[in-house]
């Protein structure tokens, strides 16, 4: 009953956002603001529906409804609760579901948060809002309905697959999606902005914090489903290029422009149509995103079901809003008023180019990852775009933009003089070349390491020698604890971020260039010794789950003669599928990491096969963007942010622009 | 500014979206793959020899003068179990001679199938450790490759051979090549 | 420009220090030379049985295959081109992970290129159009008089 009540709201909320998108256009033909008005109430409507039809598909999940056919498919009795929870978006219809939740979520926030914006902007944002919410509510309904059942009901759910039981998988989606639709905020005011020919202070008030928002959580969203590959696929890899992945990462770099973009725009009043094109690209790739992972269009190790008809569908909503707002900008972005002029070589010059490398990176991931089509499309020929060539275009694209990024606070707004910089520029290169060549004379490495580390450092001096550099401006201990606590949140968040930048990259390059892999195959008792440590086969024993047998062997870990830790890596055999798969064993420590993985057994022998990587600094990977997160939060407590809106709506009115 | 730099990113987009209509329209199975080796003489292969039956020979696949099949199959494939019918069909009514290649299988298995189920084959070839195959660019079992008279591969088909399949795509060729010269 | 030549040697002689890299020791023992070479190998040909792997990640059946063979290959002394080769002919260019420089992959190893071209020409025509637009004179055009009349008359109502 429950369920049927949940489809029903489902079906009043497709109607609701349909008016919420349709009364404003109205509003706007007929010059009534009453009509006006309805868009945020129907904001609030939407969200009550919505909400009330989510938690019916979710307690269909927890009460094991297996009529439901959804549930039947994806869970299981026997789950713990909350994978019970969290498999409500494990799946293409459940993840959809949440996707209209985020979004009438976004839309409420904004209509209680954005009280005072002047009604003409506030219900045209809606109506955009209305817009994608009405074809994405279509979508599932049409398409991919979760209430759908299944009659006569299954007696025991068939979703009880345990690689996918695991937390750092459950959470991600919802700060993934978080992160997509909050983009669709800074399109929806870019819209707004184009169609009223302006892009003034309330349309960069909502721009910059929303991006910056989205962007937070897209770096978490991204951060976690790396973290859960790491963890679970058994060969210590964390980014695979893979389509899946990549369409979560174009978004990426696109708000990354765009938050820098917003930046100069807020303070600047200038680079509005820039900022503008990378807000409707940015929600772009959010769709696209969608698309390639639901329309079997690429081949890939997680696209959800390849359904060809909902591709379609998928691709008309692409034409439709990255189509209509890319003529909307072709069309009106000419209109907007130029803003103020700047040097090329100042802050904002720095995110000029910012800009563009990040662009162009994200052109490139997607060229990389749509050139398979392309070539299948026009030849009939297959090939493939794999990290190789990801690694090698992607790495090349960045090392500009960091290095820029090392002195970039140093660059002062509107017109930097490049003679007070120079010195603190060759500086930090000499003393970051020092130490990166110390580190290699230390350890062999590579060219490429030592570009690795050289950028990390170079990073990481550039930016805290600018923070010291303005602290200690004060002549006394008073002074200068004046000046740490009255410095900007946002220049601590830019700050917290681009150390977060280095220290992963630090991350990243230590833990490929100096991985220890050991290929081997023990007996009980047997010793590795990788770095120092010391890893002993004490024991095997079998293991049984629900659908498979296992052998989970102990290894005890130790360090000159002391013990560090044991690790309990598994060798499963699934007979329902026949497949072996091996559950590693990880060992996290802040400045390494030790994952062991147990292969193929040898009966005759008694043998195990083995594999042990060491991967030094690894955790600095998560730990650098950690601080990118953190960083981005910090700029958003700022108290710029909350200048209300009558103060703005006055200010506005006085100004004659 | 120029105006019509405004229009770049739209003109972009929609050449984006032409491509991916064009593939979404023509349907395409991404994990198909064809074979490269089209149009190419079949590969001078040794086999060994499964007992009891004809040995497969190039000279065998050079020396008839008809379009043949060269099936890769194993007792352990489920799918090959299924399309065995459809092979014993296009043997016996349409005269169709079928190469084997026995893939990386138990001999002793492989000759129990042949006795319980019939044997398609006009000779057979094994292949216990699976590396003669990767000289055809053979994924997995079964696959089906279709010779013309002249010992060239014409065509791959990956996956057991359904009804369907010979109704639309194995006679049509088979028959055109017949044909031709 | 004494400054600029000064600072040009120092730096010179800083990045003096980063010739002290070398790259990593291989044993010169020819078996862990094949493994090496094998390594590198697998992580650049796909594994064609799964989806989007490369045979280094897959424990399919094809995937070990390949790699028995691969090893075999290196250690007959063929060149890892030679292998790449020899496996392309029979599984095409999709086994290769990373695309080949030809013709027809042009436009994938052009295209970053471009992009960052494409972008720099917007930044030079955005910076020159400021010049342009700041020289303007300061009389209002004819349509900024009509909105200046529309608001005006909007004030009135």
């Amino acid at each position: 009953m429950l369920v049927e009540l949940g489809h029903f709201c489902l079906a009043l909320a497709l109607s609701v956002s349909i008016l919420q998108f349709v009364l404003p256009i109205i509003g706007i033909k007929l010059k009534s603001t009453r009509a006006l008005a309805t868009s945020t109430y129907s904001s609030y409507l939407f969200f009550c529906l919505v909400s009330f039809s989510f938690i019916s598909l979710m307690w269909a999940y927890i009460s094991s409804d297996f009529s439901v056919a959804l549930v039947a498919q994806n869970s299981h009795s026997l789950k713990p609760l909350i994978y019970k929870v969290t498999g409500v978006w494990g799946n293409h219809e459940g993840s959809l579901m949440l996707w209209i939740l985020v979004l009438s979520l976004y839309s409420l926030a904004l209509s209680i948060i954005g009280k005072n914006i002047p009604l003409k902007i506030k219900s045209i944002v809606l109506s955009v809002q209305g817009l994608i919410a009405s074809a994405f509510t279509g979508f599932i309904l049409f398409t991919s309905n979760p209430f759908l059942r299944l009659l006569p009901p299954k007696l025991e759910g068939e979703g009880f697959n345990p690689i996918l039981q695991d937390i750092g998988l459950a959470i991600h989606p919802p700060f993934l999606y978080l992160g997509y639709v909050g983009l669709s905020i800074t399109f929806s005011f870019s819209i707004a902005a184009l169609i009223l020919k302006q892009a003034d202070s309330i349309w960069i008030k909502w721009v910059r914090p929303w991006a910056m928002l989205s962007w937070t959580f897209l770096t978490i969203g991204i951060a976690l489903g790396s973290w859960w590959a790491y963890r679970e696929l058994g060969w210590g890899g964390w980014w695979f290029w893979d389509p899946v992945e990549n369409a979560s990462f174009m978004p990426w770099l696109a708000a990354t422009a765009l938050l820098h973009s917003s930046i100069v725009a807020e303070k600047r009043n200038t680079l509005k149509a820039w900022t503008i094109l990378l807000a409707l690209i940015a929600f772009s790739f959010s769709l696209l995103g969608t698309f390639i992972v639901r329309s079997g269009v690429l081949v890939s190790v997680h696209a959800f079901a390849s359904d060809p008809s909902r591709g379609i569908y998928i691709l008309l909503m692409l034409i439709l809003f990255t189509g209509g707002s890319l003529a909307l900008f072709a069309k009106n972005a000419p209109k907007l008023k130029s803003g103020n002029m700047f040097s090329p070589i100042s802050r904002e010059g720095a995110i000029v180019i910012n800009n563009i490398i990040f662009s162009a990176a994200a052109a490139t991931v997607l060229l990389g990852t749509l050139y398979p089509i392309f070539i299948d499309a026009l030849t009939a020929n297959k090939v493939s775009v794999g990290p190789p060539y990801f690694e090698s275009v992607f790495i090349p694209l960045m090392v500009p933009a960091i290095l820029l990024c090392g002195f970039s606070p140093m660059l002062t707004w509107k017109r930097a003089v490049f003679d007070n910089i120079y010195e603190r520029i060759i500086f930090i290169f000499i003393v970051s070349i020092l130490i990166t060549s110390f580190l290699i004379y230390i350890r062999n490495g590579s060219a490429m390491t030592f570009l690795g580390i050289f950028l990390s450092i170079w990073l990481f001096l550039g930016t805290i020698y600018d923070f010291f550099e303005r602290i200690l401006r004060g002549k006394s201990f008073n002074e200068v604890a004046k000046r740490i606590v009255s410095y900007p949140r946002s220049a601590y968040g830019m700050s917290f971020a681009h150390i977060g930048v280095s220290i992963f990259i630090l991350g990243a390059t230590m833990s490929t260039a100096y991985k220890t892999e050991i290929e081997t195959s023990v007996q009980i008792g047997d010793k590795i010794i990788v770095e120092n440590k010391e890893l002993i086969f004490e024991s095997i024993k079998q293991n049984q789950g629900p659908n498979w047998l296992a052998d989970v062997a102990t290894f005890r870990i130790s360090h000159n003669e002391s013990d560090i830790s044991f690790l309990y890596p598994e060798r499963r055999f699934y007979p329902a599928s026949q497949i072996n798969t091996s559950e590693p064993a990880i060992l996290s420590r802040l400045f390494y990491d030790l994952y062991i993985v147990l292969g193929e057994k040898d009966i005759k022998n008694k043998n195990f096969a083995v594999r042990v990587y060491y991967s030094p600094l690894l955790n600095f990977i998560w730990i650098g963007i950690a601080f990118m997160a953190f960083g981005g939060i910090l700029s958003l407590s700022d108290k710029k942010h909350r200048v209300s809106y009558k103060t703005l709506r006055k200010n506005r009115n006085l100004s004659i622009k | 500014m120029k105006k019509y730099y405004y229009y770049i990113p739209l003109i972009t987009f929609i050449l984006l979206i032409l491509f991916f209509s064009r593939q979404l329209f023509l349907n395409k199975d991404p994990s198909h793959l064809p074979s490269v080796m089209l149009d190419e003489s079949f590969p001078k292969l040794e086999f060994n020899q499964l007992e009891k039956y004809n040995l497969l020979t190039i000279e065998d696949i050079f020396s008839y003068d008809k379009p043949s099949l060269v099936n890769v199959w194993a007792s352990w494939c489920v799918p090959c179990k299924i399309e065995h019918a459809n092979l014993m069909l296009l043997k016996n009514k349409h005269s169709i001679r079928i190469y084997g290649i026995n893939y990386k299988d138990n001999l002793k298995k492989a000759d129990e199938i042949l006795n319980l189920d019939g044997n398609p084959f006009y000779s057979i070839g094994v292949d216990s450790s699976g590396r003669i195959a990767i000289n055809l660019g053979v994924y997995g079992v079964p696959e089906t490759f279709i010779l013309d008279r002249n010992g060239k591969i014409r065509y791959r088909h990956v996956g057991p051979i359904l009804e369907y399949d010979i109704r639309e795509t194995i006679l049509p060729i088979l028959t055109k090549l017949e044909q031709d010269d | 420009m004494i400054k600029l030549f000064k600072y040009a040697v120092i730096l010179f002689l800083c990045s003096a220090p980063s010739s002290l890299y070398s790259q990593n020791n291989t044993n010169l023992e020819s078996n862990s030379l094949v493994l090496q070479q094998a390594k590198e190998l697998y992580e650049e040909l796909r594994c064609l049985v799964c989806q989007n792997q490369s045979l280094l990640e897959s424990e399919a059946p094809l995937a070990l295959d390949l790699k028995e063979l691969i090893k075999e290959k290196l250690k007959e002394g063929k060149t890892k081109k030679e292998v790449k080769d020899f496996l392309v002919e029979r599984y095409g260019e999709f086994i290769l992970l990373l695309p080949t420089l030809s013709l027809q992959n042009l436009f994938l190893w052009i295209g970053p290129f471009i992009f960052l071209f494409i972008g720099i020409i917007f930044a030079y025509k955005f910076y020159t159009n400021f010049n342009r637009s700041s020289n303007k004179t300061k009389t209002l055009s004819p349509s900024e008089k009509k909105n200046v009349q529309k608001i005006l008359d909007e004030k009135l109502e």
